[in-house]
């Protein structure tokens, strides 16, 4: 058995949760508890890979991502970095299919936040960077971490839209959802439950450790909470 | 896109028919011939479905594209159809075993060959198979051989020349023939091989080489009626239309041999 | 000396104050939505006025929409209604927090302060573990540690129960004396304001309608009328 698929998904889905991790908090963090003009646009923007069909995301990437896209042909002119059809457009699939779901999480957990509390540590005289780092992040992090293990999974997961961008290319571009897929049609039922074993104690995983480490570490939330 | 489109026409257009099948109770009473045909001959058959309405007056076709062996199973399951136009020889044999088509109206009524493809943007393109090997391109775009019948017969002509290990790791597999027409319109694929159907569909890409029948199996589409069938004499008779003299000048229009 | 002159557009009236003060504890006193504590706000920076100039000493807090003051720089120290301690952090983490220096002086000042407010025995324990008047204590010394030229305190004790109020009161008192910087207090408790305040701004829709001296301090223009 190949094991290319597994290690393949793996990188893809920890390097692109780990940019949707970062992209996502920032913006989460800069557009909590603002109102400015555009900003329901902007929102309807990340949200929407969540809503439109695989496929037509993985079109959307072509034409932006393609040799002759709009970003593509740009990379490629200048840094010679080519997208389609490699292990990268797995990444910017996972990426833009992942990113609403981290931006949602993110942006429920600095929303609900008592803003007080950032306040009290502005008027201690905390950089705006330390109170990020100091306070919002780490009374956000349940929430920022419930929407880490959601964007891992779903990169995980994705297939329409990388099967589009990143092509099928054997030991190359398979990941394991990939495997999954032309396993079934063609067929090879041993593979595919394989490959169902191994994606399935994954996610079951990381979903698990999730509710065991939020049960034993949100108490102390809830503790706050009550008390109030 | 332009094939989607079609697509989605057709389905309106089939909807229509059966809308107005309950009222025709009270006039006249026009009898359904249902088509149950391979995705690559959805622009052959719209056109002979018209052809053969006209000289018809009593008969109406529907028609229902999808892949060969999806259909077969389809009719495995008791769905409507009156013919099974398959693209692959296993699906028609399938469906006989099983007595579900009547056997002695199975007629092989058309071939498809096998084009390599190329978008406009290539310089100066290979002009046939063999140039594949040493040509330089980035990726090659094919059906996935276990999954796309004419990735299987891709992948035969390529172990043919030789060619199939060497180029292993610029073989783009699509999941159907429209992404692989995707791949090469959009110039993300350098080369393409598919059906020369698939690529007269296409007017983003061109035709540079047609790979020789002698290094793939032949690429037959048999045709039947299905043994439910209500109308077994019009199906018979589209059938022959099909396989005659006017069928295979308007197969010939959309690529087919 | 504190100076503030400012107007501000509310929702349902406009905020109009002029009021200027000195090392003294100031009481804003009011019903609840007559503007008191968006005027703690305007001062510490949480909230811009519309036109109007703060200032605390030479230190231009605000003069005009675009020359304003930010939070940090300001060094207003403000005691929040419900305290908004860090509840992820201990008590001592928490006091620590605001602390710009950590030298021997004040090390020794800070352990006076807890030592006045009773709750050096709570440095390890976190917010959630201790008792309404203790997160008080430790707001309020967290709010000093942080050396502020000025601290305003918003509804300080209206969370607490009888018995604890009136410890807090006097500590108020008391933590004013050792500290001599400006204290500004919001509450609707008239009892509260008199016993806290050397001076009372009476405050209703957005404006000071009445100034009184507290009858508890011995001024020549002291008034006993209620």
């Amino acid at each position: 058995m190949d094991y290319s698929p597994l290690m393949l998904s793996l990188k893809v889905a920890a390097i692109s949760t780990t940019v949707v991790f970062i992209s996502g908090v920032f913006f989460a963090r800069a557009f909590a508890r603002k109102q400015f003009f555009g900003k329901s646009v902007i929102e309807a923007i990340f949200i929407l890979p969540l809503v439109l069909p695989p496929t037509v995301v993985g079109f959307a990437l072509l034409l932006l991502f393609g040799k002759h896209g709009w970003i593509g042909k740009w990379l490629l002119e200048w840094f010679d970095v080519q997208i389609v059809f490699t292990w990268l457009g797995a990444v910017i699939a996972s990426i833009v299919v992942s990113f609403p779901l981290m931006y949602q999480s993110a942006a429920a957990a600095f929303n609900s936040m008592d803003d007080r509390i950032e306040n009290a540590a502005r008027t201690l005289g905390a950089s705006e960077w330390r109170v990020f780092r100091t306070i919002s992040f780490p009374l956000a992090w349940p929430g920022l971490l419930a929407g880490l293990v959601l964007s891992f999974a779903r990169g995980l997961g994705e297939f329409g839209a990388t099967l589009m961008i990143a092509g099928y290319i054997p030991g190359k571009t398979d990941t394991i959802p990939m495997s999954i897929y032309f396993a079934v049609e063609s067929g090879q039922m041993e593979k595919a439950v394989f490959w169902v074993v191994i994606i399935v104690a994954l996610g079951f995983s990381t979903i698990l450790w999730l509710n065991w480490w939020s049960r034993r570490n949100m108490l102390r939330y809830a503790n706050e909470n009550r008390s109030r | 896109m332009k094939k989607f489109i079609k697509t989605m026409l057709l389905l309106a257009i089939a909807a229509i028919p059966l809308g107005c099948a309950n009222k025709g109770e009270e006039g006249m009473k026009k009898k359904e011939i249902a088509i149950s045909a391979a995705a690559s001959l959805t622009d052959a058959l719209t056109e002979l479905k018209n052809v053969y309405e006209d000289e018809h007056d009593d008969v109406f076709i529907t028609l229902n594209f999808g892949s060969s062996r999806k259909l077969a199973t389809q009719i495995e399951q008791g769905a409507t159809a009156d013919i099974f136009l398959s693209a692959s020889l296993d699906d028609m044999e399938r469906l006989k075993e099983q007595g579900l088509i009547n056997e002695s109206t199975i007629v092989d009524f058309t071939e498809n060959s096998l084009v390599l493809i190329t978008n406009n943007v290539v310089q100066i393109p290979v002009s046939s198979y063999e140039q594949l090997g040493s040509a330089k391109s980035d990726h090659i775009s094919m059906g996935e051989p276990d999954t796309v019948p004419s990735g299987r017969y891709a992948k035969e002509v390529l172990e043919h020349l030789q060619l199939w290990t060497p180029l292993q790791d610029k073989l783009v597999m699509g999941s159907d023939v429209r992404q692989v027409l995707t791949h090469v319109e959009m110039g993300n694929a350098d080369y393409g091989i598919v059906y020369a159907s698939d690529a007269w569909s296409s007017d983003k890409v061109t035709v540079v080489a047609v790979a020789d029948s002698s290094w793939h199996s032949n690429i037959i589409y048999p045709g039947a009626v299905v043994s439910d069938s209500n109308y077994p004499a019009e199906a018979q008779d589209f059938l022959d239309l099909l396989s005659g003299k006017k069928g295979s000048a308007v197969l010939q229009k959309y690529g087919f041999k | 000396m504190l100076e503030v002159d400012i107007k501000k557009r509310l929702s349902h009236y406009n905020l109009e104050v002029d009021f200027s003060m000195g090392d003294e504890i100031l009481v804003l006193f009011g019903p609840s939505g007559s503007g008191k504590t968006t005027i703690l706000h305007t001062i510490v920076g949480l909230t811009k006025p519309d036109e109007g100039t703060i200032k605390l000493g030479d230190k231009a807090f605000y003069s005009g929409k675009k020359d304003s003051m930010s939070v940090q720089a300001r060094n207003v120290g403000m005691l929040f209604q419900d305290y908004a301690l860090f509840p992820h952090m201990t008590v001592e983490q928490n006091i620590q927090y605001g602390m710009k220096r950590k030298d021997e002086h004040r090390s020794f000042v800070i352990g006076q302060l807890l030592q006045v407010l009773g709750i050096h025995q709570l440095l390890v324990k976190y917010p959630h573990q201790i008792s309404g008047g203790e997160k008080q204590r430790v707001a309020l010394a967290r709010a000093l540690a942080s050396e502020p030229s000025i601290l305003l305190l918003d509804e300080p004790l209206s969370a607490l129960d009888k018995q604890t109020r009136i410890d807090c009161q006097n500590e108020l008192i008391r933590l004013h004396e050792m500290w001599k910087i400006p204290f500004i207090i919001v509450t609707h408790d008239r009892e509260e304001a008199e016993k806290l305040g050397d001076r009372i701004l009476f405050l209703d829709h957005g404006k000071i309608i009445d100034e009184r001296k507290s009858p508890y301090t011995d001024s020549p223009h002291s008034t006993y009328s209620y």
